[in-house]
């Protein structure tokens, strides 16, 4: 293009300005503010105490605090106890609906359907099954002689109870990007490895996997960045109970600041929480560069 | 690829056919309980044949307002889609043709924006829609919303625009025409498809958001996700009106799974699969 190349990336400027000044605003700034309200004390349930610099008081308030700690290892089990299940039935029921099969199609396409579910109508459906004496889960449970569970009232199986729902939602998002994986390969490892006489489990342990190993490593960073704001099911299933049980960092975050009115503390762990996050983009970012370069 | 055993191939369909029922049967079990009478709600083991009744629609829509939440639901979801897809795409088309070496860095700054934790800056929104007098309307959400959309359209419709050829415009150049025509006249019609599915996925999301709706609504532009939640309380929960809100709500996603399965996984994936 011989003619306007600067009047051209004036253009592209023009084009690139609105959604950054927008992102900015509604992103980059909050963050500012919650920062800036990180080092304050600032405490609606008591007006009269003035709204002060306090320097690292509330980083080092949750950082010693012995219920932090704990919503961080809730924050974390329920992540790997879902990621890896996900993981696990994901790539097999991708693996499964992969094949080239009349209706295939249609299995893949009617199983996408629980991730465009509202996250909190996910909670309600789970909640009316799980719940106490009337849910029909312990029903069917019964039925093959499994006695009743209590889901969401008893704080061991609480936490279950939270990652069964996101399973349920979210597993199909492994199974869809395994299957899209699949279908992407080309045929020649598998011709070459047949020839050679391996099993098909041999196959799909040495073949299959690691080719679709890049893929499976971006979607598992997204997923953990989802798990890591999981927030709805949460709050319609135990809203963090029984007790502290399902306290997740972000229930954490909402109940120092709506509950007890500390937003001061409560914007401190927000910034915990981006840090982590920033962590986990990274690493997304570094994979989804690793997976791209190589298509 | 690979051809089956018989038994295995048995075994496979049995699979499939268990995952189907794990997946699909909650979603059935909400389309029935809405029609069901409350006096058989929880009855066992559970009864698919009754007379339905549309009592609980009924009552979702008389007890309160909730026509007028649906209408806030869409309101906000057509109003950020059409924000959020105008300035996406015109960020994306920026950046799919800028050469520059850090251009890549900007365009992951963009997708990162959509991955940070929402209770982490409801209290600033909060106080910033409360100073600037949109707390409780429609534009709050809009706003929230475009956080989340403005990054997703942008990387979707990056990857559209990467794939038109670049002939194409260059020669539209050589016959004279402007940037400005060539994007509109010649690139923006050729990735139509992006645009749609770029769409639906802004609205899909704006419609089934929860936290930012109850932190930042009252009664006055609350959206259908909140009044749902509203029947559910620890004394009495109304199971007949939250499960006939709760299909309500459901219905958009199934039909958009039906529709543009093919597009939904470049959507969801963020580009890590085409």
């Amino acid at each position: 293009m011989a003619y306007g190349r600067t009047r051209n990336r004036k253009i592209f400027l023009i084009f690139l300005v609105p959604a950054i000044a927008v992102l900015f605003l509604t992103t980059i700034y909050p963050m500012i503010y919650a920062g800036y309200l990180s080092f304050r004390s600032y405490d609606l349930a008591k007006p009269f105490v003035p709204r002060v610099f306090v320097g690292w008081a509330n980083y080092r308030e949750i950082l010693t605090s012995s219920e932090f700690m704990h919503t961080l290892i809730v924050t974390f089990k329920l992540m790997v106890i879902t990621l890896s299940v996900q993981l696990v039935l994901g790539v097999g029921i991708g693996v499964l609906t992969a094949q080239r099969l009349p209706g295939m199609a249609l299995v893949r396409t009617l199983l996408l359907i629980p991730m465009m579910i509202s996250p909190v109508i996910v909670g309600l459906i789970w909640l009316f099954l799980y719940f106490p004496e009337l849910g029909y889960l312990n029903y069917f449970l019964s039925l093959v002689s499994i006695s009743a569970v209590p889901w969401i009232t008893s704080t061991t199986w609480a936490i279950w109870a939270i990652a069964i729902a996101d399973i349920w939602q979210w597993t199909p998002f492994v199974m869809m990007g395994t299957a899209a994986a699949i279908h992407s390969l080309s045929p020649e490892p598998y011709e070459a490895a047949m020839i050679d006489g391996n099993s098909r489990w041999q196959i799909f342990w040495h073949v299959t996997i690691p080719q679709i190993k890049p893929v499976l490593i971006s979607l598992m960073f997204l997923r953990a960045i989802d798990a890591f704001k999981l927030y709805d099911i949460i709050f319609v299933l135990t809203k963090g109970g029984p007790g502290d049980a399902t306290e997740v960092l972000s229930m954490f975050i909402y109940r120092q600041s709506f509950t007890f009115w500390r937003m001061g503390v409560g914007a401190a762990a927000s910034f915990v929480s981006l840090a982590i996050v920033v962590v986990l983009i990274t690493f997304f970012f570094k994979s989804l560069n690793r997976s791209q370069e190589r298509i | 690829m690979l051809k089956p055993a018989t038994s295995e191939k048995l075994l496979c369909t049995v699979l499939i056919a268990i995952a189907l029922a794990v997946f699909l049967v909650p979603i059935f079990i909400v389309a029935v309980s809405s029609v069901k009478p409350t006096p058989i709600m929880f009855q066992k083991p559970p009864s698919f044949v009754f007379e339905p009744t549309a009592d609980h629609y009924i009552n979702l829509f008389t007890a309160r307002p909730f026509a007028k939440f649906i209408w806030n639901s869409l309101l906000v979801a057509c109003g950020s889609t059409a924000f959020s897809l105008t300035f996406g795409t015109l960020a994306a088309y920026a950046i799919s043709r800028i050469r520059h070496r850090r251009i890549k860095d900007l365009a992951f700054w963009i997708l990162s924006m959509r991955m940070f934790p929402p209770i982490a800056v409801i209290v600033p929104y909060y106080i910033l829609f409360k100073t600037a007098g949109i707390l409780d309307t429609p534009l709050a959400l809009i706003i929230v919303y475009s956080t989340v959309n403005i990054p997703l359209t942008t990387w979707l419709m990056k990857g559209f625009f990467d794939e038109v050829p670049a002939a194409l415009e260059e020669a539209a150049a050589v016959d004279g025409h402007g940037l400005l025509a060539t994007f509109f006249w010649i690139t923006l019609p050729l990735v139509a498809p992006g645009l749609a599915v770029s769409a639906v996925f802004c609205f899909i999301f704006s419609w089934n958001e929860f936290i930012f709706a109850l932190m930042l609504t009252g009664s006055e532009a609350q959206t259908a996700t909140v009044a749902v939640m509203s029947f559910w309380s620890s004394d009495a929960v109304q199971w007949g009106r939250i499960m006939a809100g709760s299909f309500i709500i459901v219905i958009p996603g199934v039909v958009f799974v039906l529709t543009c399965q093919r597009w939904l996984v470049r959507g969801l994936t963020m580009g890590s699969v085409r």
